[in-house]
């Protein structure tokens, strides 16, 4: 059974977001969800200014908290370590959103056919499309997933739920790298088994000081960063919309 | 274990386009075999196709599921894009699926110069109305009929057969983007492209503007720019960023040295200066391979011996041709005295003493660099430059000069021509150009062509009456036809000398309201022709205000090419493949034109469409004087209509590959291997490049200046046709002191010009536009982060003003008295294009003071910013 983790390394990222794009079509994640969100931030005064971008998915905790306050066991972790929503389950309570320290979670507030940017209904495209919404929606993400074969997989399966990363557990299950990994342009990512000492993530992990989101808490994330850490005065820029009203 | 992409490219090798498609998986590793309960297991594939959406078509795989393409990722074989995509790729199916797609073809109801009202037509119809109309203005002269591309995707399809079966005058992007500094390069060294370094060799590199993390190179895109940046970073490449706004680099700025826009110039002229201060010049290549040792007289002409430019040798005292094989040593430096008692001097010391004036103290009061900055990046470049030292490749020994510059935008202002030519002069000191590690110019191999290299050093200035685009006129001898002029032209040819104005334009995939600077005179422009048809997937702003007829094309669903598909270090092609059959009743852009020619009556025969098809997919073979045609095994029929597929499938055959269009659509791409190291060094060319002598001092400009004084053209048209590069202060700032600030325009990642800004995914991501403002002129002003202002700009030719509203995002990195915006946004006719803030090709202006010596567009303005 492996255990997945992943490491960013900060020093190659570009900032150009398109980790979270394969994660959006990947997943068909609705308006307004980043499961993959890549901030962008600058420190410091003119002229000494440094521009820097931080992608942050879910942290898949080893000690998660969303796990221990979930009234009825959706968000759960498996034995690969992957931390899903069991959206059969979810009640909509989201304890889970506040619990998490870092903001993964996102809560399906409109019902999927209403939150997928534009009116899919069309006699014209559904012939084509056979009705998917959205049309380039994911099979995979509609079969059940994990040892007990859950529903968990991708976003815009019933509103009121809580979503989030999921590593693509559709992918994994192919043995793919997640989307956001399998797609940067610039390698920033490195993805696989922390428990086998021979694959790569585990290698970089030996090789290169890496430093975890909020390591104080003991939530212990499976995703280790390289480089320098944001400051304290650190101001966002070009934050990604929050969705549309 | 999970395979990375590298891993993968390392298993396929560089010939990995020989796999077959259906077992490929981008992103990963082979696809798992067939799933067990295959019984009603969906059809699963990957076919390839290539990228629409951005500027160098990547390779992409699209995933199809019973018939549904649902998702497209890099393709692994691709040497572009290596197996991923940036955020417009990967978002670009929401957009092949969107509903707001035109349907069928529209001609238009009511009167122009409004969102259109429209009823559909049949492709019959509106054909019928485009052929007609084509064929009453060619009965006229067919020159007045403008084909007029933004994103062209295969030159041999549509813009030389259309352009010239229909014998219509072209009118590109170029002048929008960076052809100040093609026009530069080519006339100086024979190469068209522009400033770019070599990545795998190059250790130190100046960088400009917002390519370098948001846009690549020129030819390339972001990808593979990107890749080759951060690999070229962890070998020890340093990055000097010169840009008003640091955020284009970000991180990767080594070193930011926020420059006063548009003093690049005086910047280029500065490191000259300094570098011959401290004698940082290969002697050796300016000697042999630049005109340096030309012998100039006093009037700036070079002195010729029968015919051909002389150099003093210094072994016999004596004057001779430069080619003259007895020559010795040429002189460099100082002055002779000829028999005839006239003093001449080699053009490298008219070079010396024309640059002394440009001290780093004089540079820094007018770049806000300071002078001891510059003097040490100068250095810095001297010393990394390595003059002298050679480097072994593949059995050749080579100059080695690791030093370049990115300076791709840098030539989109008003002093844009002559500061690429003053920037590539620094690197010609050097002896960098074409040296491993130095500065490149092509993508691929270092292509010298010898017809621009002529074409500019021959003036030819006519008489009136000139043709529109005013090309070899006293106005703008060397231009490659901006339509901005061409505006200027319409609204007075008799102050241009012109007789015969276009009468109707075929916009082919651009939108030139939105895409270009100067929307107002844009209008202006669309709105006096008597007929405008558009081709474009989508409603666009300049087809809902001018259309009389719009043709909706497919988005992928085609097959388009040629494709280069080079990463600058190996050669291979690529095709687009449909990976479903066009939506709607829309039509790919080939198809359309097929059936338009033939209803205009120029398919079939000789010079007609076809024809040319056959010439420019190299299918048959004509012979340039007799003008004799061999047909080649593969050859169109000239008397029957072929299908798109065909026409590629005999392209392919015809390049000698057996399966013909079978091996793209199994592949999408042809990876032929590494350019060979004397094909791809200008230095290691046999005679290094191309055996010229590239133009340090540029004679031919003085004549071009002189002739057009002596035409009666006016200062402004010839005050920048200086044979040496030459500062003067841009006409923007004779602008009133209280338009305090300049505004410069820039590039996102999230977006492609105009034509993504209604892309739902990417509209999400990009946040909207916004102004660049740094935060102690935010606060002077009273402007808080996210406050709407406005941007008001004037232009010092005209007086005019304009103004727009938009939302302040402060940032420390921008220079105070500098405001930005990126070049995106103001759309009006889709539903996620709405509301999203304006363009600042609104506030823009083209035209005299706006644009450069060669007639290209200048993205500076002065403007003032206030609380709206």
């Amino acid at each position: 059974m492996p255990r997945y983790g992943m490491v960013i390394d900060l020093d190659r990222c570009m900032g150009c977001r398109a980790c979270m794009e394969a994660c959006k079509i990947e997943n068909a994640t609705t308006e307004g969800h980043f499961w993959m969100n890549v901030f962008r931030y600058e420190e410091g005064e003119y002229p000494d200014v440094h521009v820097g971008f931080l992608p942050r998915p879910c942290q898949h905790c080893e000690n998660a908290p969303c796990v221990k306050v979930c009234p009825v066991q959706a968000r759960h972790q498996q034995d690969d370590g992957l931390v899903l929503t069991d959206f059969k389950r979810c009640i909509g309570c989201r304890y889970c959103e506040v619990a998490c320290p870092y903001g993964v979670n996102y809560f399906a507030f409109a019902e999927p056919e209403d939150s997928y940017y534009l009116d899919w209904s069309d006699p014209a495209l559904e012939s084509v499309t056979g009705g998917a919404q959205p049309p380039y929606r994911n099979p995979d993400l509609d079969v059940r997933h994990g040892p007990d074969g859950r529903l968990v997989a991708g976003d815009g399966h019933y509103g009121g739920v809580m979503t989030k990363c999921t590593f693509c557990v559709q992918r994994l299950e192919k043995d793919l790298d997640p989307a956001c990994v399998a797609n940067c342009p610039v390698d920033v990512f490195t993805f696989g088994d922390l428990d086998d000492p021979e694959s790569e993530v585990s290698r970089k992990l030996a090789s290169t000081r890496t430093f975890r989101l909020k390591e104080e808490l003991n939530t212990r994330p499976k995703v280790f960063y390289v480089g320098t850490p944001p400051g304290e005065d650190t101001r966002e820029l070009e934050p990604v919309s929050k969705g549309r009203e | 274990m999970h395979l990375t992409r590298r891993a993968l490219l390392k298993s396929a090798g560089v010939g990995g386009g020989a796999l077959l498609a259906s077992r490929l998986v981008p992103g990963g590793r082979e696809a798992a075999g067939a799933d067990e309960e295959s019984a009603a297991a969906p059809v699963d594939e990957w076919v390839p196709t290539a990228c629409w959406i951005g500027k160098q078509d990547c390779g992409m795989l699209a995933r199809r599921v019973d018939g549904r393409v649902v998702k497209f990722e890099g393709n692994p074989a691709h040497p572009r894009n290596a197996g991923t995509l940036c955020p417009k790729g990967m978002a670009q199916i929401v957009s092949v699926y969107d509903p707001h797609r035109l349907r069928v073809p529209l001609v238009r109801t009511n009167e122009k110069g409004s969102s259109g009202e429209w009823r559909e037509a049949s492709w019959d119809e509106a054909l019928t109305l485009v052929a007609d109309k084509i064929n009453e203005v060619r009965d006229d002269d067919p020159k007045l009929i403008i084909w007029q591309k933004g994103r062209s995707k295969s030159k041999e399809l549509y813009d030389e057969p259309v352009v010239e079966a229909l014998g219509a005058t072209r009118l590109g992007h170029g002048a929008f983007c960076s052809d100040a500094g093609y026009r530069a390069c080519e006339y100086t060294t024979g190469v068209e492209g522009v400033l770019h370094p070599d990545f795998q060799h190059t250790r130190y590199l100046l960088s400009w503007g917002w390519n370098i993390t948001n846009g690549g190179g020129n030819k390339l895109c972001w990808i593979t720019w990107n890749r080759q940046l951060l690999d070229a970073r962890e070998r020890g490449l340093k990055i000097v960023v010169i840009d008003p706004r640091l955020r284009s680099a970000g991180p990767f700025a080594d070193e930011w040295l926020p420059i006063r826009p548009a003093t690049d110039l005086a910047f280029a002229l500065a490191l000259q200066n300094v570098l011959l201060e401290l004698g940082y010049v290969d002697e050796e290549y300016l000697k042999n391979s630049t005109n340096a040792p030309f012998l100039v007289g006093d009037d700036g002409h070079v002195v010729r011996v029968g015919g051909v430019e002389a150099v003093w040798d210094q072994a016999s005292a004596r004057l001779k041709a430069y080619d003259d094989p007895t020559l010795v040593d040429p002189l460099l430096e100082g002055k002779v005295f000829l028999e005839s008692g006239q003093s001449v001097r080699p053009a490298f010391e008219v070079v010396k003493e024309h640059v002394a004036q440009y001290t780093p103290e004089w540079a820094a009061e007018i770049t806000g660099i300071p002078a001891e900055t510059i003097r040490r990046i100068a250095a810095e470049l001297g010393e990394n430059a390595q003059i002298g030292s050679t480097i072994e490749i593949d059995g050749h020994s080579l100059p080695y000069r690791p030093v370049a510059a990115m300076a791709y935008h840098m030539a989109q202002q008003e002093l844009g021509f002559q500061a690429t030519r003053a920037m590539l002069g620094v690197f010609m000191l050097l002896g960098a150009v074409g040296a491993v590690g130095g500065q490149r110019i092509e993508v691929g191999k270092w292509k010298f062509d010898e017809e621009k290299w002529a074409k500019w050093n021959e003036v030819e200035i006519g008489d009136p009456p000139y043709s529109f685009t005013l090309k070899d006129s006293k106005f703008f001898p060397i231009n490659s036809a901006n339509p901005q002029v061409v505006a200027g032209v319409m609204q007075d040819p008799e102050r241009y000398g012109v007789e015969k104005l276009p009468r109707m334009v075929i916009v082919h995939m651009t939108n030139p309201l939105l895409a270009y600077p100067d929307q107002k005179r844009a209008m202006d422009l669309y709105s006096r022709f008597e007929f405008v048809t558009v081709l474009s997937p989508w409603l666009t702003e300049t087809a809902d205000y001018y259309a009389d007829v719009i043709l909706p094309t497919a988005t992928i669903e085609k097959y388009e090419g040629p494709i280069g598909g080079t990463d600058q270090y190996i050669d291979a092609v690529g095709l687009r493949v449909p990976p479903m059959e066009p939506l709607y009743e829309s039509r790919g852009e080939i198809d359309i034109y097929l059936d338009l020619m033939e209803k205009v009556g120029v398919l079939y025969g000789e010079h007609g469409y076809l024809y040319y098809v056959n010439e420019w997919l190299k299918l048959v073979e004509i012979d340039e004087e007799t003008e004799e045609v061999t047909p080649g095994p593969y050859a169109l029929p000239l008397d029957q209509k072929p299908t798109v597929r065909d026409i590629f499938d005999r392209w392919a055959k015809g390049q000698g590959i057996e399966e013909g269009v079978a091996y793209f659509e199994q592949n999408g791409v042809l990876v032929k291997g590494p350019f060979k190291v004397t094909d791809f060094y200008g230095a290691a060319m046999d005679p290094p490049f191309g055996g010229v002598r590239h133009r340090l001092y540029g004679e031919a400009l003085l004549r071009y200046r002189e002739e057009m004084k002596a035409k009666g053209a006016d200062e402004i048209y010839w005050q920048d046709y200086t044979p040496l590069p030459t500062w003067r202060p841009p006409t923007m700032e004779a602008s009133p002191a209280d338009y305090d600030l300049y505004l410069i325009s820039y590039k996102l990642i999230e977006h492609k010009q105009s034509r993504s800004s209604f892309v739902p995914l990417l509209e999400e991501l990009s946040g909207g536009q916004r102004l660049s403002i740094n935060p102690a002129t935010a606060r002077a002003r009273g402007i808080e982060n996210g406050d709407e202002v406005w941007v008001e700009s004037h232009n010092a030719v005209t007086g005019e003003t304009r103004r727009v509203r938009v939302r302040a995002e402060v940032t420390a990195g921008i220079r105070p008295d500098t405001v930005g915006m990126p070049h995106h946004f103001g759309n009006w006719t889709h539903p996620w294009g709405q509301n999203r803030g304006p363009s600042p090709n609104e506030i823009l202006f083209s035209g005299e003071g706006y644009v450069a010596n060669t007639a290209d567009q200048s993205y500076h303005v002065k403007v003032r910013v206030y609380k709206a």
